[in-house]
């Protein structure tokens, strides 16, 4: 700044600093490159996203590799990324209208104080994670009841059917916690947990689990440190100690990758990933489950325009997806056809969606509005899944511009858009979503246009009760009592109405970047755990 | 000492040349960089004006492959959307230039007023004024802009309108020390005994000899202010995308490393405009001010 005190060359040089600055573009910080790693050491190089530790609290997706690693959930998920498998529970039986659950533990199960796995824990942490009333609590919805049978047996009674009930409970966020230990830190598992627990600080920067991994340090903004569980009572990992270290942008990830300051690296996007030259650096590039979608929110306040079904159907034939998956991951990504990603239960044969202009200026017409109209569009201002939401706004912009719908661009910070999107609802907006377990079920109660589930609140079904559609509801509660084929085809006949609905419109599903140092194996995504650490092992 | 510096520019009592000749005059009193960060300048100004027709790609528009390195099609490359990086760089000098203008202008003449009352007033109202500044300047400049613009929205205008609030005092308190200084001189208090109004002594007698620092200041400043939008759109609380605005190219460019040429153009033009407006400013500091240098 330019104050009168300043003497003039300091000036001059001030200036010109900061303007190479800004051109050596700011946003690389390369400073945390450590020496190469000792050979018992797994470095992750990551934008930590951690809100809480707490199984009970946590909800991100860093959150989901590290509490898979620290607490045994009950069932985990195969690499095939669709069997339910064992993990806590060594078996399990339910009835015939999936309402009942009896999880039978395995008795080897130890926590890492030595102490065994029982059912009063489990009981304990599944009503803790009800109770808590936090972001994961969602997972416990609709249990009735859970009962400790034995010090082994826990049946577990819920409202109504859920045939993807076993699915929910492979996240980490239904991880098992030591009761007695976290207790004794101000844990509570009552009905006003969400006042009276304690532990949240606790968790932070201690772990109480039975997983292969127990929590030794958390920094923010700098490192979470992972030291093998020696009490393990499965296979135990290779690594005796695991680093997350905070790095932010793609960049500096793919530098430390290089360099070999990190092992792996999970959120390089596909731009940087074609300039990896290093033969010491491997690349897979898989498909995820993954997506980026807008929205329309036909309620909210400030339309200028009643977004009614045409209108809606109108935009979403304006897309140019094919140019869409080109422009954001430089065409490393999957076409998306609705909210549910492709490769769940309901997804296989769903028609793709397919830009037609022709069609979309008729409907606009038919709508009263043939010259199109204008539309804000507020988007959190972020980069996701190697995605630049911001890059994604402005193709957006150009496609609906060819059928004279002009859309102004207000890029936003996460806590305002969220407060914006959950108050008056914006017209457009952009966001993204990963899974939490396998299940289709997961996309309708968040995604369909269902009363009370979180889109069809924001996208205003307040105001504009219409988007809401009475055929999605019947099916959900079909699919979640059938299995197979016919659990298959109910989630197809909600997918297709989901489609219909036109609110959430998928915009690209980005292939994932798995890179990592050429002496690391067994790395793999996985929809429950996003990166199983404990299968992770470097070549002798 | 001003009086002095108005001498300088007086030309040779006999002869009294046109305008033109003693602008001419002036410019050759000018030090070598101060024309190189003139021409810098002008290059810029004819920029912002006149761009539209230079015959350069739709900065808004796809005008080929994305992200390629620059060629003698695109000479500076193409960004992520496939937009030709020469045409928006240069159609950028459409928003910078004149919010570096807007910005310094209106700082100056709310400041310049403000510092003039509090000067010429003294007592309570320039205690309150100066203390209103003594607050503003406490705060680091960016954060309170920063701040502002946060509260006002992303925007163009929002983010000038907070810069504004930024600069103003630093005009407040130059103009208030020359007029705290030209006020004590004998031709005024000559004006006041004549029997001169408050305005006719303050716009008549005092104002025209305070002039020369604010000057100077001012087209230093430009280039800071040029700065500061260009930091406000790279955290994006500046102009909204797609405006081809520079802080916003740069922050597109920063996350793509390996394409070096995205944020280069928008870099090379603030660094160009920047310095072209300190060797400017320093060189018409050394002409008019030269007690500070």
């Amino acid at each position: 700044m330019a104050y009168d005190v300043l003497a003039r060359p300091l000036r001059l040089m001030g200036s010109t600093a900061l303007a190479l600055t800004l051109a050596a573009s700011l946003a690389t910080s390369l400073s945390s490159a450590a020496s190469a790693q000792e050979k018992d050491t797994l470095v992750i190089a990551r934008s930590m996203d951690v809100n809480a530790l707490d199984p009970a609290r946590a909800f991100c997706d860093t959150c989901q590799i590290v509490l898979t690693s620290i607490y045994d959930p009950l069932t985990t998920l195969a690499p095939d990324n669709k069997t339910i498998v064992p993990r806590l529970a060594k078996s399990w039986e339910a009835n015939e209208n999936q309402t009942v659950f009896t999880f039978h533990i395995d008795p080897t199960a130890v926590f890492a104080d030595g102490s065994p796995v029982e059912g009063k824990d489990v009981k304990w942490s599944f009503e803790r994670l009800k109770n808590m009333k936090g972001n994961p609590s969602f997972f416990m919805d609709g249990v009735k009841s859970i009962e400790v049978t034995d010090p082994k047996t826990v049946v577990i009674t819920l409202d109504a059917s859920n045939s993807e009930f076993l699915n929910k409970l492979s996240a980490g966020f239904t991880g098992v916690i030591n009761s007695d230990v976290a207790i004794a830190q101000g844990a509570t598992a009552d009905a006003d947990a969400d006042k009276t627990d304690k532990a949240e600080a606790w968790f932070l920067t201690h772990s109480a689990g039975s997983g292969p991994f127990a929590l030794s340090a958390y920094r923010p903004d700098d490192e979470l440190r992972l030291t093998r569980n020696e009490a393990y009572w499965g296979k135990k990992p290779a690594f005796s100690e695991v680093v997350f270290r905070q790095t932010k942008d793609s960049v500096a990830q793919a530098q430390m990758l290089e360099s070999g300051a990190a092992d792996i690296a999970m959120q390089i996007d596909m731009d940087t990933a074609g300039s990896l030259a290093s033969p010491q650096v491997k690349t897979e590039i898989i498909p995820s489950y993954n997506f980026l979608y807008i929205a329309l929110g036909a309620g909210a306040k400030s339309n200028t325009v009643p977004l009614t079904p045409d209108v809606r159907k109108a935009i979403a034939l304006a897309i140019d997806y094919e140019g869409m998956i080109d422009f954001t991951v430089g065409g490393k990504g999957k076409k998306q056809s609705t909210a549910i990603p492709n490769g769940f239960s309901g997804t296989e044969g769903l028609p793709e969606r397919k830009e037609n202009l022709a069609e979309a200026k008729e409907l606009l017409k038919k709508a009263g509005v043939p010259d199109g109209f204008e539309i804000e569009a507020v988007y959190p201002n972020d980069n996701i899944y190697g995605v630049d939401i911001n890059l994604m706004m402005q193709k957006v912009q150009q496609d609906l511009a060819r059928i004279g719908v002009k859309v102004s661009l207000k890029p936003s910070t996460y806590p305002v858009w969220r407060t914006q999107v959950n108050g008056d609802g914006i017209p457009l907006t952009a966001v993204y979503y990963a899974p939490d377990y396998y299940g289709t079920g997961q996309y309708a109660d968040y995604f369909a246009m269902m009363p009370g589930t979180s889109w069809s609140k924001r996208a205003g079904a307040a105001n504009n009760p219409a988007i809401i559609n009475s055929k999605e509801a019947p099916l959900l509660a079909k699919a979640l009592a059938s299995a197979g084929a016919d659990q298959e085809k109910a989630f197809h006949e909600l997918a297709l109405e989901m489609m219909a609905d036109n609110i959430i419109i998928p915009m690209v599903s980005p292939d994932l970047v798995l890179a990592h140092r050429a002496d690391i194996e067994g790395v793999r995504y996985s929809a429950c755990c996003n990166l199983p650490v404990a299968e992770i092992s470097r070549k002798k | 000492m001003t009086d002095r510096t108005l001498d300088m520019a007086l030309p040779a009592a006999n002869s009294r040349p046109s305008a033109a000749a003693r602008a001419l005059a002036a410019l050759r009193r000018l030090p070598a960089p101060a024309l190189f960060g003139g021409a810098v300048v002008l290059f810029w100004v004819i920029a912002a004006l006149t761009v539209q027709y230079w015959g350069l790609p739709e900065p808004l528009q796809i005008a080929g492959k994305r992200l390629q390195a620059p060629s003698l099609s695109h000479w500076l490359g193409t960004d992520a959307l496939g937009r030709d990086v020469l045409s928006r760089t240069l159609h950028g000098a459409v928003f910078s230039v004149p919010v570096a203008i807007g910005v310094v202008a209106a700082g100056v003449a709310i400041g310049a007023a403000l510092g003039a009352i509090a000067g010429y007033v003294g007592g309570v109202v320039d205690g309150l004024i100066m203390r209103l500044v003594d607050v503003t300047v406490a705060f680091p400049p960016i954060l309170l802009a920063m701040t502002v613009a946060a509260i006002l929205g992303p925007g163009l205008v929002n983010a000038a309108f907070a810069m504004v609030i930024v600069w103003w005092p630093i005009y407040a308190r130059l103009m208030r020390a020359q007029v705290l200084e030209v006020r004590e001189r004998e031709h005024v208090e000559a004006a006041v005994a004549g029997g001169a109004g408050h305005t006719r002594v303050l716009c008549v007698h005092i104002l025209p000899l305070c002039w020369t620092p604010i000057l100077v200041n001012a087209t230093m400043d430009f280039g800071q202010v040029v700065l500061l939008a260009a930091s406000l759109s790279f955290i994006g609380l500046g102009a909204s995308p797609p405006t081809p605005e520079w802080g916003s190219m740069i922050s597109e460019g920063a996350s793509r490393f390996y394409n070096w040429w995205v944020a280069f153009g928008p870099g090379m033009a603030i660094l160009t405009l920047v310095l072209g407006f300190s060797f400017l400013g320093d060189g018409l500091r050394d002409l008019l001010d030269p007690r500070s240098s």
